[in-house]
């Protein structure tokens, strides 16, 4: 909201030049957001929280001027109309809920024109367009006490009642912006015995709108219902000043000297020949008084605020205080304050009068609590082990659109959570799985020419089978080409399905998680935990890439359930001591027809290598010209030792030939 | 001439050897062109024929002998930059290592401002981000038809009645105190969601952290040390800060909280707005209808509270200018951080 310098002198004498008010404003919690010097005055432009409908004036702004600058507020009341006749208009609210007050001021015989210039140019300083004479008059009534109030040319109304009611379905009006408006039941208009004649709070009509011919015009100055307007405001995409105030709280008793405020201008700049005046509603509203304990103040901010301060502070801001005891005040709340409720609301006024910046700084003693968050260790663990082994983390959106998760193969049986409200088709659904997300950023990074891309996230997916639920998810992305240059040359290493085998099995092992199992399925594999399905790994499929716009290049994805391994975690370390004896290390080269696992062949050794055997891995691979085709070659070594003495050859070398020839029975191996 | 003689000098000769000059005279004394060797290989040919085969033999050791100590006596003497080391070579090549990743920027500024408040004793925990419309808005005092509803509009789920996607970390101020008895602190960083449009300002999505205390006798002076302590710990130890009045449901006295602008140290430049102060987050005392709604007596117990967003944070911090790079995750943004 703008307020002028000078405008707001009008009612406070401000000894402290613009810039510093601005400043001291801010620091009360009207934040001046720009300042700017103009035709002589100064335009204050001030960020209004919605709590405080009273500052959206003039006056109100006033009013705090006085509180910090230690000044009285000049009261400005215009003198009451002595002989005020009652007209025969009757105003008629149809449910006092929707409108708390109505207030009708007949005023005949007025000459519409161009505004004085002084008033065109306050408004155009604050910017608000001048209009005609009334127009602005009711404008600036307005804008100087926060009040709405609506002209409505006379002639063009049925004068024999006025009607506060809803629309009926159907109905419509062309409001003053020229646009045709189709009402509802929702809507609360004002209407005259025969159709309605302006959106109550919002906007008037087309139909009576004040121009140079009128003559006669009916000043409505009323309080409608916050709840009521916010939603015509809503429901019609139609915002103006008035329903902005009317949505935050209007104040009931300046209602009828706004009212009057605005017949005293026009009296004075567009001729009257006789006014009246009609109401309806209720007139005041109840006094309440909220109990302020000074103790309690001072235990609440860390201050001693001197009670001759807070008493003056107080009253400046409009509050009537009555001393009930020591420390204890009953403190009159006034009809614009309707945000002060408790105790808390008057130590929130007392420290901002005394100034934020005055209050000191202490530090509390935090009595910790140290359980630790199980879920959160687990995920900086592995993100660190990702980090470690060189991949990128990224963060995604949750929100996605369906055709995304249909056309990549991952909306299939799943039922996405749908967002009612998507302000687009990207924000459609929550996500059931991290991988178009991560696809999509495969997809960016390869287009920025990278030639390797490792990359994985941490955060939920959803799922909404009856309730919805969350599942924490590790998303991990591996495709292209990653090199080194190493001493020998370069050599490159081509992303696969080993590769996230081979992070899966360091996370596996730095989280002391053991007995899980890959099984195969063809061009995915699930990673299981004692039979529970904990995640899955998957080469994207040729559509999906084309999808993705991924252009020969395969992409490995990995899905863990980060919810479902945390109970297999075993993060408690146990010493296994060191071996006494040295062991021996023979090695068994082979050939081997593809279609075996070679999983298999290790457990198998293990079984029968018992008890010498302590060891045993693959060390080499390989395939080529040395080996036939429909053949792979492979070097195991086999590490024999024994806790209680150092093993000779010949103690080990039946070991050796048994499982030599238990390879070559049961899996047709040829020893090399 | 007695070989076994000969190589026993050479023994006690090169003992006594403790300089390169002194090992020189000893090479030119038995390897020399007039020395001990050349002169055993000359009289070779004098020698008889069965002699000639073993003791050609046996000079030839003697001179393998001598050339290996001198070589080692020579590695002694000239210390650890003996010829053994190898040569630093074209250091201009790419060393060879294996590269790390890197943490997202906006995980790097959760986990440093959440160890900060770590060290203060505050715990860290999290809360679902499918959140009841209860625990977004009624339980943190802020009434479903009322304009301080604006700032937080709000995903819903279409098949779920008064779900939402939280669009703040509060609400999980609302399930912690409704599960724990004071005293608390507490610090809750995660994912929030908002309907803007995307800009390079506003993001449908993004991160809070969320903290808040509550004991008997917190005050508002509190809040002020305990904010001025992170903000100097993220950002040095000479910002200064203020608090500014503010309106905010669920705290009641309410502050947003400023530093010196970090850019122009306060003078006013286009990151500030000319303003020279940066606007960093919200805060407040806990609204005693908080209190009210989880269960805790606001006559006993005070609490602050505080929430800001690591966006923002992060931009300042890194001098990002637009917030969608956070999202895009291009790897050559990424790997700066």
């Amino acid at each position: 909201m703008k307020v002028t310098y000078n405008w707001l002198k009008e009612f406070v004498d401000i000894k402290i030049p613009a810039k510093e008010l601005a400043d001291k404003l801010t620091m009360a919690g009207l934040e001046v957001v720009s300042l700017e010097e103009k035709a002589g005055d100064f335009v204050l432009e001030i960020e209004i929280t919605s709590n405080r409908p009273d500052w959206l004036s003039v006056l109100g702004v006033a009013r705090e001027v006085a509180a910090i600058t230690r000044r009285e507020l000049k009261a400005k009341n215009p003198k009451p109309e002595t002989k005020i006749a009652k007209g025969n208009l009757r105003i008629e609210i149809e449910n006092k809920k929707d409108c708390f007050l109505y207030t009708a001021r007949i005023i005949r015989g007025i000459k519409v024109g161009p505004s004085p210039e002084w008033l065109r140019k306050r408004l155009e300083l604050v910017g608000c367009r001048s209009v005609n004479n009334i127009v602005d008059i009711t404008n600036y009534a307005l804008l100087e006490s926060g009040e709405p109030l609506h002209a409505f040319d006379l002639d063009k109304l049925n004068p024999e009642k006025i009607v506060v009611r809803r629309a009926k379905a159907g109905e419509k009006i062309i409001t003053l912006d020229g646009q045709a408006r189709n009402l509802n039941n929702n809507v609360l208009v004002i209407a005259d015995k025969a159709k309605a004649v302006a959106i109550a709070g919002v906007m008037g009509g087309q139909e009576t709108e004040v121009t140079l011919d009128t003559r006669n015009i009916l000043l409505e100055a009323a309080v409608f219902d916050p709840i009521v307007v916010r939603r015509c405001r809503q429901a019609l995409g139609l915002q103006s000043e008035s329903s902005y105030r009317f949505e935050r709280g209007v104040d009931l008793g300046m209602v009828e000297q706004t009212s009057l405020r605005a017949a005293q201008l026009i009296r004075e700049y567009c001729f009257t020949q006789g006014v009246f005046f009609n109401s309806s509603g209720l007139a005041k509203c109840k006094e309440r008084s909220v109990k302020l304990d000074t103790a309690r103040a001072a235990e609440v901010l860390g201050v001693t605020i001197a009670p001759a301060k807070i008493k003056q502070a107080l009253s400046r801001l409009g509050f009537a205080i009555k001393q009930k005891a020591k420390n204890i005040l009953d403190v009159g709340v006034p009809s614009f304050r309707q945000d002060v409720k408790l105790e808390v609301d008057l130590i929130e006024e007392l420290a901002r009068i005394f100034g934020y910046e005055r209050i000191p700084v202490s530090l509390p003693a935090v009595k910790p609590q140290v359980t630790a968050n199980a879920k959160r260790a687990l995920t900086s663990a592995i993100k660190e082990i990702l980090v470690g082994l060189g991949l990128s983390e990224v963060i995604t959106y949750s929100l996605t659109d369906k055709l995304t998760l249909n056309s990549l193969g991952f909306g299939l049986g799943v039922q996405p959570i749908e967002i009612l409200n998507p302000l687009s088709q990207e924000q459609e659904v929550l996500r059931p799985t991290l991988i178009p997300g991560l696809g999509r950023a495969v997809s960016l990074n390869f287009n920025q020419k990278q030639e390797y891309v490792a990359i994985f996230e941490v955060s939920n997916i959803f799922l909404g089978e009856n309730k919805p639920q969350e599942e924490l998810t590790l998303g991990i992305a591996l495709s292209g080409t990653k090199s080194f240059l190493l001493e020998q040359g370069l050599v490159k290493d081509e992303a696969g399905f080993l590769n996230l085998k081979g992070i899966v099995e360091t996370i596996f092992a730095r989280l002391g998680i053991s007995g899980y199992t890959l099984n195969n399925q063809g061009s995915s594999a699930e990673i299981r935990i004692q039979n529970e399905k904990v995640g899955l790994m998957l080469s994207l499929s040729p559509q999906s890439l084309n999808k993705l716009n991924i252009k020969n290049k395969n992409v490995f994805m990995l899905e863990l359930s980060l919810d479902k391994i945390l109970s297999f975690t075993r993060r408690d370390k146990k010493f296994i001591p060191l071996p006494r004896y040295p062991g021996i290390a023979r090695d068994i080269s082979f050939i081997l027809k593809e279609g075996f696992s070679v999983q298999a062949i290790l457990v198998l050794l293990k079984e029968t290598g018992r008890p010498l055997l302590s060891e045993v891995r693959i060390t080499d691979y390989y395939k080529g010209r040395q080996i036939p085709v429909g053949y792979r070659g492979l070097t195991l070594s086999c590490f024999y030792s024994s806790n209680e003495r150092t093993l000779a050859e010949n103690e080990i070398q039946p070991t050796h030939e048994l499982l030599c020839a238990e390879l070559v029975r049961k899996f047709g191996v040829k020893l090399r | 001439m007695d070989i076994k003689a000969v190589s026993a000098q050479i023994d006690a000769d090169i003992q006594e050897i403790n300089s390169l000059e002194a090992l020189e005279q000893f090479r030119l004394k038995y390897l020399g062109r007039k020395g001990l060797v050349a002169e055993l290989t000359s009289a070779i040919p004098g020698l008889p024929q069965e002699e000639r085969a073993r003791f050609g033999q046996e000079v030839n050791a003697l001179k393998n002998k001598l050339l290996s100590l001198i070589a080692e006596k020579q590695k002694t003497l000239a210390g650890s930059s003996g010829q053994a080391a190898q040569a630093a070579g074209d250091l201009g090549m790419p060393g060879i290592s294996q590269s790390l990743g890197q943490l997202h920027p906006l995980t790097q500024v959760t986990d440093e401002i959440c160890a900060i408040f770590n060290r203060m004793g505050f715990s860290i925990v999290e809360g679902p981000e499918i959140e009841s419309e209860y625990n977004n808005f009624t339980g943190l005092n802020i009434p479903l038809e009322h304009p301080s509803r604006e700032a937080f509009d709000t995903f819903y789920l279409k098949n779920y009645t008064k779900m939402l996607l939280r669009s703040h970390t509060s609400p999980v101020q609302v399930r912690q105190m409704k599960e724990q008895k004071p005293p608390l602190a507490i610090v809750v960083p995660g994912r929030v969601y908002r309907p803007d449009a995307v800009d390079a300002a506003h993001s449908f999505m993004f991160h809070q952290i969320e903290g808040f205390m509550v004991d008997t006798g917190i005050k508002f002076s509190d809040l002020k040390g305990i904010l001025e302590m992170f903000a100097q710990a993220v950002f040095g130890n000479d910002i200064k800060m203020r608090f500014r009045p503010h309106f905010f449901p669920f705290t009641e006295p309410s502050a947003e909280v400023d530093i010196s602008c970090i850019i122009c140290k306060g003078k006013g430049c286009s990151v500030c707005g000319r303003k020279g102060w940066l606007e960093i987050l919200g805060s407040g005392m806990i609204h005693p209808n908080v209190f009210k709604h989880v269960g805790i007596d606001a006559d006993k117990y005070t609490g602050f509270a505080f929430g800001l967003g690591i966006e923002r944070i992060a931009m300042l911090k890194y001098g990002i200018n637009d917030i969608r790079l956070f999202f895009e995750n291009d790897l050559r943004f990424l790997r700066q951080f």
